[in-house]
């Protein structure tokens, strides 16, 4: 049986062929090798020396560290290169924009009713969007431009949210569908990847973002979360609360398969959507 | 393993994550690495000079840089990407760490690269950590010693943590380990204990 190592090939009579000397081919070569255990005899450098593969001990471990290093890279480079990588990173880049608008909006009121002593946000029910534009046309002062920053940000943030939506129709064809373009990038994120996101079970989707309500009820019994970020999708928050749980455990039943599609296969499948969807208005009921 | 007023230090070119440096040492702190953690709760503990390593979940390569510093050569596996990154800069100024981008899980994709060793440090945030190590085994010569940081809370998260900790010392003994230590990292870690071990055969 022939030993395989990442320096060479040693055959069973002593014969041994040195790994190739060129770094690329002697890294394609490493990541073709797998070793059963049971077989596995540890490498040694002596036997590396002997095959013309290392001068020495010291030249064995430098170039077992630059093969390494180049290995490891190449992976972390396939890892986070990929369409489904930057969308995750654009959610949280969008989320990082609605944080930093909720926050300056809030000490943006603070600071305004100063000015207008007068102002409450108690009935008026302004969303930030609306809110900002209304205090920069009526604030003074240095509040002004700290206003203007705010609906700088504001626009950013709904172009970014218009690229999401963009991308995860690329991405998630069928989870976009199913959940709409947010969603579904926000699952993606959630999960870290489309080859993590598609092998998540149904109930693992139902549940994805509502980590602190299911630990809580795994450690001391509280009732179980009934969705997570499915939640925002507007068939589990119109339904009747009565039929929430229902219409969330259908939903994400589908949207496992959808994902499974999106991640395999990589198109729309409008057959698919349409039973789907039935199935899940059906839930509703 | 070398000790400045009171502190464990490494000899090794400082500032790889921001850790002070006394007298020309790196100070190793027992709040940031379990490693430490350990020699500081067990002055017996000692980490040989010119050590061959198998470090599993190296991490960022925080505690990994201070174990590099005192061994020869440290083959440091990591599966996540993102600390795999961290790992290879702290790699390319410590020639001695063997990166390898694997899951620990699988040593028959790593295995070509690994000669035996004399410790096996596990740091894994695994649900079957004892198996993982179990499964590594092969990689330690004879006699060679296990250093397993025990993560209770991946393993589950509501149950006792002595109850984790013995449940693991078995399947540790049942894989061929003789087990000598077992004890809980506080005050510097919560819900960690490190199990020490060697190989029987």
């Amino acid at each position: 049986m022939t030993r395989r190592y990442w320096w060479g090939d040693l055959g069973d009579h002593g014969g041994c062929t040195p790994a190739p000397s060129d770094d690329g081919a002697a890294i394609e070569r490493l990541a073709s090798i797998e070793t059963p255990m049971a077989r596995w005899t540890p490498s040694s450098w002596e036997e590396a020396v002997a095959c013309g593969a290392a001068t020495d001990r010291a030249d064995y471990l430098a170039s077992l560290h630059r093969l390494a290093s180049r290995l490891a890279a190449a992976r972390v480079a396939d890892a986070l290169r990929g369409p489904d990588i930057e969308l995750a990173r654009m959610v949280r880049a969008l989320d990082g924009f609605d944080e930093a608008i909720n926050l300056l909006t809030e000490r943006a009121v603070e600071w305004y009713s100063t000015q207008d002593p007068g102002f409450t946000r108690k009935f008026s029910h302004l969303p930030s969007r609306r809110l900002v534009p209304l205090l920069a046309a009526r604030a003074r002062g240095p509040l002004r431009p700290f206003l203007a920053e705010i609906e700088g940000l504001a626009e950013s943030r709904a172009a970014l949210a218009r690229e999401v939506t963009r991308a995860a129709a690329r991405v998630l064809p069928n989870a976009s569908a199913l959940v709409g373009g947010l969603v579904a990038a926000r699952l993606l994120a959630a999960a870290g990847s489309l080859d993590a996101l598609a092998r998540l079970p149904g109930s693992g989707l139902q549940v994805l973002g509502a980590r602190t309500a299911l630990f809580s009820h795994i450690r001391t019994g509280t009732p179980p979360p009934k969705h997570g970020l499915i939640f925002q999708h507007r068939r589990v928050h119109g339904a009747p609360p009565a039929v929430r749980g229902r219409v969330a455990r259908v939903l994400a039943s589908r949207l496992a398969i959808a994902v499974r599609i999106d991640r395999y296969r990589g198109e729309l499948d409008p057959v698919f959507i349409e039973a789907a969807n039935a199935r899940i208005d059906g839930a509703a009921g | 393993m070398i000790w400045r007023d009171g502190a464990l230090v490494s000899p090794g070119p400082g500032g790889v994550y921001g850790e002070r440096v006394r007298g020309g040492y790196r100070v190793w702190d027992p709040r940031r690495s379990k490693f430490a953690a350990l020699a500081h709760l067990d002055r017996g503990f000692d980490l040989e000079d010119g050590s061959r390593i198998l470090y599993l979940g190296a991490a960022n390569g925080t505690t990994v840089s201070h174990v590099a510093d005192y061994a020869e050569v440290v083959y440091a596996v990591e599966f996540a990407p993102r600390p795999m990154q961290d790992l290879l800069a702290v790699a390319r100024r410590r020639p001695n760490i063997i990166p390898i981008l694997a899951d620990a899980n699988r040593p028959e994709l790593y295995a070509h690269l690994l000669e035996a060793v004399d410790l096996l440090v596990q740091d894994v945030a695994q649900p079957h950590q004892a198996a993982i190590a179990v499964r590594n085994r092969p990689f330690l010569a004879p006699g060679g010693r296990l250093v397993l940081m025990l993560k209770a809370r991946s393993i589950d998260q509501a149950r006792p943590l002595e109850e984790v900790g013995a449940e693991a010392v078995e399947a540790l003994e049942a894989g061929g380990y003789a087990v000598d230590s077992s004890r809980p990292l506080l005050p510097y870690h919560r819900d960690h204990i490190a199990i020490q071990a060697r190989r029987e055969d």
